[in-house]
């Protein structure tokens, strides 16, 4: 895990990077974010809130969401707090305080940017684990210029080209597939879709794309270290 | 505190539970791993099995909504102090994963450490409600566990319940080997570690039974057998066992603050119905609403110190790091140090953006004010219970509110620019005519009339009133115990005539699905020949029944044919002298003062709360809280706070 640049740093504008796994894995975003909120609560670090009068919320800014039952491993979230505090002591005690599978294994100072931390996001490395799951993504992509899969949303489908999502694939072994894929607000690949995709064309079970493990190694972007 | 380690975190390794997750809704309901959620399997597997005691605490409903449990909270946190014993939980699954299990013939397990609850010592359910009777069937049978007591070998789980409703069981009585009534906070780790010696010394279940049925709160219900007249009433209620007593005694804790509040509450990863920290500031109730379970079987009334109140609060705070904080009583405005705890709550709550929220205020000046400092947004809008529509009929049900009382709050909140009221009526209340329906139409013009003569200065652009009504269940342990529900064609000609009669465009009218509410009368005043009948209406698909989309009317009224008269049979008014099935159970106030409090309601005469002076319900036996037998000789005004 990558260490704080300097140490006894006190700041007020927080980039963390957390990971999460186990039963924390399987929970959605929202409750992510309500997950954090406690915690930053229960440690008494001194976020600041939105001026809003009527819904005020702390000022967290995650930079993507993960789906249920995807494990990250160096996820981003901006914090800006009230006073700056020192991270060291104040990391060590969240993480205390942080429910069993989540953790904070970064820190670092919030990039200087007007742009909000989503739209920094560009790109994202993820593993897979399941049977064979190499060669069904071989199967899937080698031998067409695209594969396009429906999405359906609010009640619309649209069609996705998952190829140009997809920016760069290593095989680890035949059950371990890493990808690099775009992540974001342009480009995203969402992971279900390349699931389905891998069980459609390239002959995965459906019993090994639902037991599939699913991990969010790290997540690329400008300013994002 | 963080004792979830490497055994809850192995399962996800594996494809196939992965797989199971994947195919459900909010699998997070399934997973555990929450904080504060205890996982003791390095000291469980350290022990001799004959040595510790595996306890699953089975919430027969969703995970949402057991979470939301004050209940389920504190016998976990109590029961898993205790080195020996160790605690689990486990919720019904939803209609997705209940059909997965069957379909794979999967065990319902544990969420802790994922053990079939067959392997469980003992299997204990929490009931709060008669429409989630169904859902401890289906658990059980997930479970692989024979319903019923008498089918269940040595080796099989002890199968028990606690909880408000186990006042009266019967209904359940054959699948349940001992049901706890009243208190549980020192009845249950005592029952415990008598079981962990049984075990250890390697004696029968009925050994066991037969050592614990004396207790305060035990009830053992094969120890008794029930004869009826021709008519299905009960004729006769015996003990059938040699250690078993006539009549059973609920437990009571005598003083509250000794009962430990849970201050390491386990801290969902999603949602619940109630998100928040719970902290019960006193048990009982002093005023006698004539159709309250609640306010008779909770008596006496005991209060906790506003000092171990807001210790408590401080604990809660910063180890849940929750939002909001809810004070839990049945009638708020009568905590005897409301204004202090609610002071002091505030300067804390404030400075952190923590919610306080209190429920079930009265109608008075003070209440107002606070809910006002309380709601910073008022967005929440205020919620009055009138009950009934005229003041006659509050009299009947002894319910001490006045015209003078909503009418002066009312215009109080709309001057400070409340703009939503929400009022809770009952429909099918003892002695209720056409009038008092009308009474409901009327109030709710008044209000309207009130509200428009403040000046548009102070109140708000517009106003919302919802009128909101639920249909009486006459419930045992009550003054209307003796009462008759009225029919389901009488409830929809109630609700009709309401929903007619509300038509201003400010105003509207929610009313609750009225079959279930046959089935909780059917259920809350039943006997044991209704186990059939839930027992069939649980084979024929009856689950999760107190949710609206999953109860299914026919179903039960099939199951219903089972017994000589259905419903009807239930739901009837009862004669004077007629044996109840909950006889045997004595849970504090007398049948003698319910019969006085019939009579009284009848003549809509009032009863006076216990906090002017005695009215003789039974409770004085355990002399003790702000019970006026237990004060008198003191002078009670240096015990309450002047507001």
């Amino acid at each position: 895990m990558s260490t704080p640049l300097e140490i006894q740093r006190q700041l007020s504008r927080v980039l963390l990077f957390f990971a999460r796994q186990g039963a924390a894995a399987w929970i959605a975003h929202l409750d992510t974010m309500r997950l954090f909120e406690r915690a930053f609560n229960r440690a008494q670090w001194p976020v600041a809130w939105t001026e809003d009068a009527f819904n005020p919320r702390p000022m967290l800014v995650f930079g993507l969401p993960a789906g249920v039952g995807i494990e990250t491993r160096r996820d981003p979230l901006e914090v800006t707090l009230e006073t700056p505090v020192d991270m060291n002591c104040s990391v060590e005690k969240l993480n205390r305080l942080l429910p069993p599978g989540v953790e904070v294994v970064a820190w670092g100072e919030a990039p200087a940017t007007k742009k909000s931390l989503m739209s920094l996001v560009k790109a994202a490395d993820y593993l897979f684990e399941a049977p064979k799951i190499c060669r069904a993504f071989e199967k899937t992509f080698s031998s067409r210029p695209s594969v396009i899969v429906p999405w359906a949303r609010k009640g619309q489908v649209k069609e996705i080209n998952l190829t140009p999502r997809i920016l760069d694939a290593r095989k680890i072994t035949d059950d371990t597939l890493c990808i690099k894929a775009g992540a974001g607000s342009e480009n995203h690949l969402r992971v279900d879709l390349l699931l389905e995709a891998l069980v459609r064309d390239g002959g995965l079970s459906d019993e090994s794309a639902a037991g599939a493990r699913i991990i969010r190694e790290r997540i690329y972007g400008d300013l994002l270290f | 505190m963080n004792e979830s380690g490497a055994f809850a975190m192995k399962r996800f390794n594996s494809p196939a539970y992965r797989s199971m997750l994947r195919s459900v809704e909010k699998p997070a309901r399934y997973v555990g791993g929450e904080l504060h959620a205890v996982d003791k399997s390095d000291r469980f597997f350290s022990l001799a099995e004959k040595d510790r005691v595996h306890f699953a605490l089975c919430f027969p409903d969703l995970y949402e909504i057991g979470m939301s449990n004050l209940a389920i909270q504190i016998i976990y946190a109590l029961l898993n102090r205790d080195e020996n014993v160790f605690c689990e939980r486990c919720f019904a699954p939803a209609a997705d994963l209940r059909s997965y299990l069957k379909q794979r013939s999967m065990p319902l397990v544990s969420i802790e450490t994922m053990t079939p609850l067959s392997a469980f010592d003992i299997v204990g359910f929490s009931l709060h409600y008669e429409l989630a009777f169904t859902s401890v069937l289906e658990m059980l049978s997930l479970a692989g566990i024979p319903l019923y007591a008498e089918d269940r070998e040595e080796n099989s789980p002890l199968i028990v319940a606690g909880g408000p409703i186990t006042c009266n069981i019967e209904p359940m009585a054959p699948f349940f080997d001992l049901v706890m009534i009243g208190d549980g906070e020192f009845l249950l780790p005592a029952l415990l570690e008598i079981y962990r010696e049984h075990k250890a010394s390697g004696r029968s279940k009925t050994d066991f039974l037969r050592s614990v049925c004396g207790m305060d709160g035990v009830y053992v219900p094969s120890f008794y057998k029930v004869d009826y007249h021709d008519d299905g009433s009960v004729k006769e209620i015996k003990t059938a066992d040699p250690c078993a007593p006539a009549v059973v005694r609920k437990a009571v804790v005598r003083d509250l603050n000794l009962a430990p509040i849970p201050c390491d509450p386990v801290v969902p990863n999603i949602e619940v119905t109630h998100d928040r920290m719970i902290l019960e500031i006193f048990r009982g109730c002093a005023r006698g609403c004539r159709f309250c379970q609640a306010g008779f079987t909770y008596r006496p009334l005991r209060e906790r110190s506003p000092e171990t109140l807001f210790d408590a609060a401080e604990k809660l705070i910063q180890s849940t790091g929750c939002d909001e904080i809810g004070l839990l009583s049945l009638s708020s405005s009568d905590y005897s140090h409301l204004n202090q705890l609610t002071r002091e709550l505030l300067r804390v709550t404030d400075a952190k953006h923590i919610n306080l929220s209190l429920p079930s205020l009265r109608l008075d000046a003070f209440s107002l004010q606070l809910a006002q400092r309380l709601a910073k947004t008022r967005r929440a809008g205020l919620t009055f219970a009138p009950e009934a529509g005229t003041q006659r009929l509050r009299d009947v049900i002894n319910k001490n509110i006045t015209e003078e009382d909503l009418f002066g709050a009312a215009k109080t909140a709309f001057e400070n620019g409340w703009d939503r009221l929400k009022l809770y009526f009952m429909l099918g209340l003892p002695t209720e005519t056409e009038a008092d329906l009308e009474g409901i139409v009327d109030l709710a013009e008044r209000l309207l009339l009130l509200w428009g003569e403040i000046p548009k200065t102070v109140r708000s652009k517009r106003l919302a009133v919802t009128i909101s009504t639920s249909i009486f269940i006459p419930k045992p342990f009550t003054p209307f115990q003796w009462e008759r529900q009225i029919s389901i064609d009488e409830m929809r000609g109630r609700q009709s005539h309401l929903a007619s009669g509300l038509r201003d465009r400010r105003v509207s009218y929610h009313w609750h699905a009225f079959e279930s509410s046959v089935i909780e009368a059917v259920l809350a005043r039943g006997d044991r020949r209704l186990a059939q009948v839930v027992e069939n209406a649980w084979r024929e698909g009856a689950y999760l029944d107190a949710w609206h989309e999953h109860f299914k009317w026919e179903i039960w009224r099939d199951a219903l044919t089972l017994i000589p008269g259905g419903a009807d049979f239930y739901v009837r008014e009862r004669r004077e002298d007629e044996i109840f099935p909950w006889d045997h159970i004595d849970i504090g106030v007398t049948r003698d003062f319910l019969n006085r409090e019939r009579k009284r309601s009848k003549e809509g005469r009032l009863t006076h709360s216990c906090f002017d002076g005695c009215a003789g319900c039974g409770c004085d036996v355990w002399q003790t809280g702000l019970c006026p037998a237990a004060l008198s000789g003191r002078d009670r005004s240096t015990d309450r706070e002047k507001v």
